[in-house]
């Protein structure tokens, strides 16, 4: 088997693929792509048994065939070529592979391509379509919420809902609460499932720019299909926690202010608060929001105030800096409004400009104030 | 306050009250914590042997201790200090330096901030407490004593050297019984006897504490009143004349030191949830090994079994010793709860 290609467009496709590549393989050859020849047609893949991720590239081949090849080598040889068509052929018997630059032979020890485990095929699935930049920014929006706690696996994906037209994203790590909902897609089902983290991180870093997702799944596999790039990930086989049961439907008070303020405010207090918990605390009067933090064991304190507009009676909350900055950063409205009861029940932020097409409701939990 | 734990006990259970009780110490082997102003007549003190209290007071009734809820108050006596200033020094639970020279209400009398104080502690808790004001702590301190309970004792600079001159040297503040032994033996009973020696005599008597009496006995005390003042562990140990190499041998040692640590958790009532045994091997090796429990170390008894458990439970502990010591840590800090992250409750 033998076939040539410009360096640059495999090293292109082979980034892509390299992601979904464990740092910690359970079996060596997982630490190698597949290479599979057809008809001209060089099919690339890389998984970890959780997230695969392949790609097709054209190619000018004899024969077909296939041959797993050490990732790390190969793409580190690559990086190092400036852009030219480049020659691999592989030994049949043994699996040594030889690439060819114009610059000199490289030689390296592959593996037979029958070995490299089989990537779930997309059978017995349901469908939906979704545009590429719809589906990044509900990953965007979504993603920083989700746990690494690995004792509680379902809250490490985002539950995604689909009903019909409609798709919501779920994400929390038990402190914060995303919920986004969007309407730009195409289904005919109604169902939910988990998607692990790494997969959407993955995801997020190669979707395009443009064009339709093709999002399949069945009860263990969900299936991204893009040009000729897809990513099969399997599914968190676990039961996604009844967040509705945690939305406070009775939070009397309320405080609208502009979200960039806000977030400046957050980022320059949370510098003197405790690093342990990065508690800030709001205390809240009709027209004025005092903003302040202190860490008790290197003296360090901080306040500002800042206006805004309540409806409520004066409070005083703690939260935890870090996250309430991150959610706001998701938002994307010029005010945010704060729905709050009292010091130890949850928060729900959301933007005052609502969109047809799109919802997103944050809560947070409060970081409990001292006596 | 005045017989705190004593007094908490009779506000809320007013069958208790005008009655002699003790608060702890009703165990076979436990101390009196608190005794109430009944009880005191009869002779029963804190840190007293129950037994020794019951043979002094056949009426003393034992009820136990619920330090939770001194805690508690302690936090809302507290409270109440920090409407007048920021500049609190807690003693123990039910007493506290307040350096009120500028204060949040902007009053000129310290007395009558004191007075204000006592007449809030009483009217919101029902407890009574005592004040002693004057210009520096050391007198403040004392003066406080004087007219306890539900009293006020004011010292001011005319008085101050004269007062102390008068006053028996066991009242000193820092003069514990042995100091005192020490003084009655140098025919030292007053402050102007401790007044005839000079700094140098008192220096050479009781070393570096003897520098503190001659100041004090001239009303020099010019430390501030410290804000925070934060005890991480609490303990005792002892070195023995000759290796112990049994266990037995070593918890009748433990016993010891237990009774030692438990005078000194109360006095300080830093009460922990984690107990350290420390051993130390004939050649010089410390090893330790501790236990964190799930209710506060409150009691001698429990110091014993916890220290007993972990005298014979523990792996690889020295066959022989030349010291052992017990340490409590692990103190419930007063804002429990704060800084905490609330999660969802899924």
């Amino acid at each position: 088997m033998k076939f040539s290609v410009s360096s640059s467009e495999l090293l292109k496709q082979l980034q892509m693929a390299s992601g979904a590549i464990g740092s910690n393989p359970v079996l060596p050859i997982l630490e190698d792509f597949l290479f599979v020849i057809e008809n001209k047609r060089l099919r690339i893949a890389a998984t970890d048994l959780e997230t695969s991720i392949t790609t097709e590239i054209e190619v000018m081949a004899d024969t077909d065939g296939s041959v797993a090849i050490p990732a790390k080598i190969l793409l580190d040889t690559l990086k190092e070529l400036p852009t030219q068509p480049i020659t691999i052929s592989v030994n049949e018997e043994n699996f040594a592979i030889q690439i060819t630059s114009a610059f000199g032979k490289y030689k390296l020890a592959g593996e037979n391509g029958q070995d490299f485990p089989k990537i779930p095929d997309a059978d017995g699935v349901d469908n939906i379509k979704v545009q590429s930049p719809t589906l990044t920014k509900a990953i965007s929006k979504t993603l920083f919420a989700t746990s690494n706690d690995e004792l509680r696996p379902s809250m490490t994906g985002v539950y995604f809902q689909v009903d019909f037209n409609k798709l919501t994203f779920v994400a929390t790590d038990a402190h914060k609460l995303v919920k986004y909902t969007f309407t730009d897609i195409e289904s005919e089902v109604s169902t939910n499932f988990i998607v692990p983290k790494k997969a959407l991180n993955l995801l997020k870093g190669i979707l395009p720019a443009g064009g339709e997702v093709s999002l399949a799944f069945n009860n263990s596999n969900a299936f991204f299909t893009f040009g000729d790039v897809k990513l099969v990930c399997r599914l968190i086989d676990a039961r996604y926690p009844d967040y509705n049961a945690v939305i406070p439907t009775d939070n009397p008070h309320t405080l609208t202010l502009g979200r960039t303020d806000f977030q400046n405010s957050l980022k320059r207090i949370a510098i003197y608060a405790n690093k342990t918990t990065n508690q800030v605390i709001l205390n809240i009067n009709d027209g004025s929001l005092t903003v302040s933090a202190q860490d008790l064991d290197f003296s360090n304190e901080a306040t500002e105030q800042m206006a805004c507009t309540y409806e409520g009676e004066p409070l005083n909350i703690g939260f935890n800096a870090k996250f309430l900055i991150e959610m706001l950063g998701v938002l994307e409205s010029d005010e945010i409004k704060m729905a709050l009861s009292n010091p130890t029940r949850a928060g729900i932020l959301f933007p005052t400009e609502k969109s047809d097409d799109e919802e997103i409701m944050m809560l947070v939990m409060p970081v409990m104030l001292s006596n | 306050m005045d017989a705190f734990y004593a007094s908490v006990e009779q506000r809320d259970f007013p069958e208790l009250r005008g009655k002699p009780i003790a608060v702890g110490g009703g165990g076979r082997r436990g101390v009196v914590a608190a005794a109430s102003y009944e009880a005191r007549k009869f002779g029963v003190r804190s840190a007293m042997p129950g037994y020794k209290a019951r043979a002094a007071c056949p009426e003393l009734i034992f009820v136990k201790s619920r330090f939770e809820v001194y805690r508690k108050i302690s936090t809302q006596i507290r409270a109440i200090f920090a409407e007048y200033t920021d500049l609190i020094e807690p003693l123990s639970l039910d007493e506290a330096f307040l350096d009120v020279t500028e204060n949040k209400k902007g009053m000129t009398s310290a007395t009558l901030i004191a007075e204000e104080i006592r007449k809030r502690i009483f009217e919101e808790l029902q407890l009574t407490a005592s004040a002693g004001v004057s210009f520096n702590k050391f007198l403040a301190k004392i003066a406080s004593d004087i007219n306890k309970p539900n009293g006020i004792k004011v010292i001011t600079p005319d008085e101050a050297i004269p007062f102390l001159e008068k006053l028996p040297i066991e009242k000193f503040f820092g003069v514990g019984k042995v100091t005192a032994a020490k003084m009655h033996k140098r025919n030292i009973f007053t402050g102007a006897d401790l007044k005839a020696y000079s700094e140098v005599e008192l220096i050479n008597l009781f070393g570096k504490s003897g520098r503190y009496y001659y100041k004090m006995v001239r009303a020099q005390d010019d430390r501030q009143v410290k804000t925070s003042r934060i005890r991480k562990s609490l303990g005792a140990e002892r070195t023995f004349f000759e290796d112990i190499n049994n266990k037995n041998a070593m918890l009748a040692e433990l016993h010891k030191i237990a009774a030692t640590v438990y005078e000194r958790i109360l006095k300080s009532e830093s009460f922990g949830y984690t107990i350290t045994l420390k051993f130390k091997s004939p050649d010089f090796k410390i090893c330790t090994r501790s236990k964190t429990v799930q209710t506060l170390i409150d009691d001698e008894e429990i110091i014993r079994t916890l220290a007993k458990e972990l005298l014979y439970e523990s792996k690889n502990i020295p066959d022989a010793v030349r010291l052992l010591g017990i340490t409590i840590s692990n103190f419930p800090n007063d804002n429990a709860g704060a800084g905490e992250q609330l999660s969802f409750d899924f």
